[in-house]
């Protein structure tokens, strides 16, 4: 691959289309992104104004509420001096020692502050003998801006040991698959902390949790240690430094919503990005555009290469441009944001590459990217909302983002982790698609399945090869199982565990058999028995191979995770030589007696592969119920 | 130059070329002709490198067709050229002349000299908004930017009007007159007889026969004589105020010439009528020909 002819080509493709912009449109275009970019930029430093003085209180400036009131941009302080005001008895003190009661007002004002003999009497606006709905929710506010207004005036003091006389640290501990018994330790008996009653009424100034997550300890193994020194208080802060104060009410699992929404940022350029770079893609193959590059002296792959390369820089460009203006804004993020997003990028665009080459028009190719779309961002988001809680998070390289913009440490291990499947199947895709990058198979227009079946038969020339191709869909494999896991780990084990079994059984025995089934319809190799048992066994043996690189998952302890371990059967719960060695074997016994069943059946065709391949599934979950469950 | 033995390519199941031969020497136009699905396209495909044979080899200059090297001497037009529509003939032409290796002042000067030659104005407009005349200039005009030894065209007056089609089969037998080699084929068959040194006439994947024009004439076609006389003579037809008879030898002349003599008259001309391309092409190609059969392994699917 020659470097310049890649630029040439690159530089072709994404100057090609500018003689067809109108420039007007461009200019436009700018403008519109440079204002909203504007005001963003304004929305996040001066924050939104869209409520503010939406609740009216009617609160004299010497009432002990008006400070709280005046501090809060959501309200607007009126000074009533008790005029247009008829309030209802209000009732007992309660709630605080504030008493809440009614008035028939003029529609001016929500609330009505009032203090009278030392208490204080909050009165809502009625009409019709009801109490209004934005009153109701004025007095929900009132409570909630209270209670900020109050921790900051303790966060001010200076004796901390008299603002919160309880501290308490909170350690989040992972959901384990393999609950161990919960000691109570120092957990749960020093439960303490209380609501304070200020003195201008109802500021629950501190609160305190007992250290009832201690006990679990180490077990669960998932390096699920994650000290969470301060929880999210209720509503989340920029960039996750979160407040330390609050009621115990408050204290909520860490859930990194803002590093997730912001990750949000890194992978919704690449959703527009393939649309562009399969339209390009496909309209190579359309009307025979491409024909003439594939008659000029560069290879296939420089071509493929060069027309990906300005989408590729694109994607990269913005994420730079992301970390910049994020780092700017003050958050965290920096190399590894943009290194975790060239994995993506790639998968992005690999499995496009792959669908505008299966694709008969730009419709078919709609379908597909928007499928591809939404299967990926469910693939980098699922297992990164979990990235604080699970290590199950590392499967998308999103986490890393997430854990970047976080300050978060990573280990090289989980970065591997997190990057190698992405990669992986973004090099396979691109393979397959490379495949059928040539005039024979560029230009037909095959339904996709057939496609599908012609990229994978352009790599089997005789029964040994399917071993390879089938290899080299175990990275989908690997990724498609992982996605299982993200999505099952949350349910109780009773139901993910079978649920695994099942899963696990269809994709592995698909990614053996459809290749099997391709060199059939190709005519690669005869149709007896013979050649179906060593067809079987290539594939079989591929993929057991081919597995064993699952074995990297160990480095970052995922096994440890109940549903994982019976996912990838790695054994490491066994501790007995012998069952570790049935362990090791057994997979290989299993894959190649499969994978010749379904060889069989595709070797007196379509009907009787899917009998074969159906024979293969319920064999396989046999085997994984009755090895697996019991072993593992 | 090139060199083409054996060759055989199939589409799955299906076998598009079988068993094609032949050699096409420097400098000389080689024109393959055959009815729709003969095999012609193929055949100018696998020529250009872009397609793989099943069996078989095809070498220029001693090298493999689909190597590098060889892309590098060909100028490859297809019979439909789907351009860039969004870019201008010149913006395209240097692109491709890029991937040649073409240095830019010198591809300006050779776009601004094929493009003057074509008479193709409006360089800068975008292609999508020309005829189809002037695209298939700008085809043309690429498949010369890398200056190629060798010529691949595929039906390269495809579609267009008289006019547009005069031009380039003139153009094209300028540029056979500069010595390069030309691989040309065409349904219509006067273009190629226009053109062509030799003639390949493929039908059903298999080239069915092959040779220069004379050639082909001496071997599979039959110079006829039209004898006209003053009175009717038997088999003769009337033309105005004398009959036409054709015969096939001299013997044949001279026992019609005695016929008219017999019944008063005389005969009063012999025109000699050479065979035609299109009824050398009819005869050969024809289905009921053994060699129009159906070759063995072609299957549809």
């Amino acid at each position: 691959m020659r470097p310049r002819t890649l630029l040439r080509i690159a530089r072709w493709e994404s100057t090609k289309g500018l003689g067809g912009i109108d420039r007007g449109a461009v200019a436009v275009a700018v403008a519109a992104v440079a204002f909203v970019l504007a005001v963003g930029a304004v929305a996040v430093t001066g924050g939104v104004a869209l409520e503010d003085g939406i609740y009216r209180v009617g609160v004299s400036e010497d009432a002990a509420y008006h400070d709280p009131v005046a501090a809060d941009p959501t309200f607007a302080a009126v000074d009533t001096d008790g005029r247009n005001v008829d309030t209802g008895p209000p009732t007992p003190a309660g709630d605080g020692g504030v008493a809440i009661g009614g008035f028939r007002g003029d529609g001016r004002i929500d609330l009505y502050v009032e203090e009278r003999a030392g208490r204080t009497e909050i009165y809502v606006a009625f009409f019709d003998g009801e109490p209004t709905e934005k009153g109701l929710a004025a007095l929900a506010a009132l409570r909630t801006s209270v209670g900020r207004y109050n921790d900051a005036l303790m966060r001010a003091e200076d004796n901390r040991t008299a603002a919160f006389p309880v501290t308490v640290s909170i350690r989040f501990l992972d959901r384990s698959g393999t609950v161990a018994a919960e000691t109570p330790g120092d957990g749960g008996g020093d439960r303490s902390g209380s609501a304070v009653d200020g003195g201008n009424g109802g500021a629950d100034a501190a609160g305190g949790i007992g250290d009832g997550a201690t006990g679990t300890g180490e077990s669960g193994g998932m390096g699920g240690d994650t000290a969470v020194d301060a929880a999210s208080f209720g509503a989340f802060d920029l960039f996750g430094t979160s407040s330390t104060t609050g009621s115990p009410s408050d204290i909520r699992p860490p859930f990194p919503f803002q590093s997730l929404v912001l990750a949000f940022l890194f992978v919704l350029p690449l959703n527009f990005l393939i649309q562009a770079y399969g339209s390009s893609m496909l309209s190579e193959r359309l009307n025979r555009r491409g024909e003439l590059l594939l008659v000029a002296p560069v290879g296939r792959g420089e071509i493929v290469v060069g027309k990906t390369l300005p989408y590729l820089a694109a994607a990269l460009g913005i994420t730079a441009a992301i970390v910049g203006g994020l780092w700017l804004l003050g958050s965290g993020g920096g190399p590894l944001s943009v290194l975790a997003v060239v994995p993506l990028a790639l998968l992005f665009f690999g499995t496009t590459f792959l669908a505008a080459m299966f694709a008969r028009s730009f419709k078919e190719l709609t379908f597909l990217t928007v499928t591809i779309s939404t299967l990926l961002t469910t693939y980098a988001f699922v297992p990164a909302i979990f990235a604080e809680t699970s290590q199950v998070a590392f499967v998308s390289p999103l986490t890393l983002v997430i854990m970047d913009l976080t300050h978060a440490e990573v280990s090289a291990g989980e970065i591997a982790f997190s990057l190698g499947p992405a990669t992986l199947v973004a090099v396979i895709c691109f393979s397959l698609g490379f495949g059928i990058y040539r005039e024979e198979d560029l230009f037909t227009q095959r339904p996709v399945h057939l496609k599908t079946l012609d990229a994978l038969a352009s790599r089997i020339h005789r029964p040994r090869s399917v071993a390879l191709v089938v290899a080299l869909l175990v990275p989908f494999v690997f990724v498609a199982e992982l996605l299982a896991v993200a999505v099952l780990f949350a349910l109780p084990v009773t139901f993910s565990i079978p649920l695994i079994f099942g899963t696990i059984a269809v994709i592995e025995e698909l990614a053996k058999g459809i290749p099997i089934y391709a060199g059939y319809v190709h005519a690669r190799y005869g149709r007896t028995l013979a050649v179906a048992a060593a067809v079987g066994s290539a594939s079989g043996i591929g993929f057991f191979l081919a597995e064993k690189m699952t074995l990297a998952i160990q480095f970052v302890g995922l096994p440890g995770l109940a549903v994982a371990d019976a996912a990838f059967q790695t054994g490491l719960g066994a501790g007995d030589p012998a069952i570790v060695a049935l362990l090791v074997l057994a997979p290989l016994a299993l894959h190649v007696v499969t994978a010749t069943l379904t060889a069989i059946g595709a070797s007196r065709g379509r009907r009787l592969f899917g009998i074969g391949l159906g024979a293969a599934i319920l064999v396989h979950l046999a085997y994984n119920v009755a090895v697996v469950s019991t072993v593992v | 130059m090139i060199e083409v033995c054996d060759l055989r390519k199939e589409y799955g199941g299906f076998v598009a070329v079988e068993g094609s031969s032949f050699r096409v020497d420097r400098g000389e136009v080689f024109g393959i002709i055959g009815p729709n699905g003969a095999g012609k396209t193929t055949t100018l495909k696998a020529l250009a490198g872009l397609l793989e044979p099943t069996s078989g080899t095809i070498t220029i200059d001693g090298k493999r067709a689909d190597s590098r090297e060889t892309r590098r001497l060909l100028g490859f037009l297809p019979e439909e050229s789907p351009l860039y529509e969004e870019m201008s003939p010149r913006s395209y032409l240097r692109f491709f002349a890029d991937l040649y290796d073409v240095p830019r002042d010198v591809a300006d000067d050779r776009i601004g000299r094929t493009l003057d030659r074509l008479e193709l104005a409006h360089r800068d407009r975008a292609l999508g908004d020309m005829s189809k005349g002037m695209k298939r200039k700008v085809a043309i005009a690429r498949s010369l930017v890398n200056d190629p030894d060798v010529l691949i065209y595929d039906e390269p007056a495809s579609g267009l009007d008289p006019l547009t089609t005069k031009y380039i089969i003139e153009f094209t037998r300028e540029l056979a007159a500069e010595g390069r080699t030309i691989v040309f084929s065409a349904h219509n068959l006067y273009h190629v007889e226009e053109v062509c040194d030799r003639i390949a006439i493929m039908n059903e994947g298999r080239i069915v026969t092959e040779g220069s024009l004379p050639e082909l004439k001496s071997t599979h076609g039959e110079t006829v004589y039209h004898v006209f006389t003053t009175v009717e003579v038997p088999d003769a037809t009337a033309e105005g105020d004398r009959y036409r008879r054709t015969v096939e030898d001299m013997d044949e002349l001279d026992a019609v010439r005695e016929a008219a003599i017999d019944r008063g008259g005389r005969l009063e001309d012999v025109r000699t009528v050479e065979p035609s391309l299109e009824g050398l092409f009819l005869d050969v190609a024809s289905p009921e020909r053994p060699g129009g059969e159906k070759p063995p392994g072609a299957t549809e699917g």
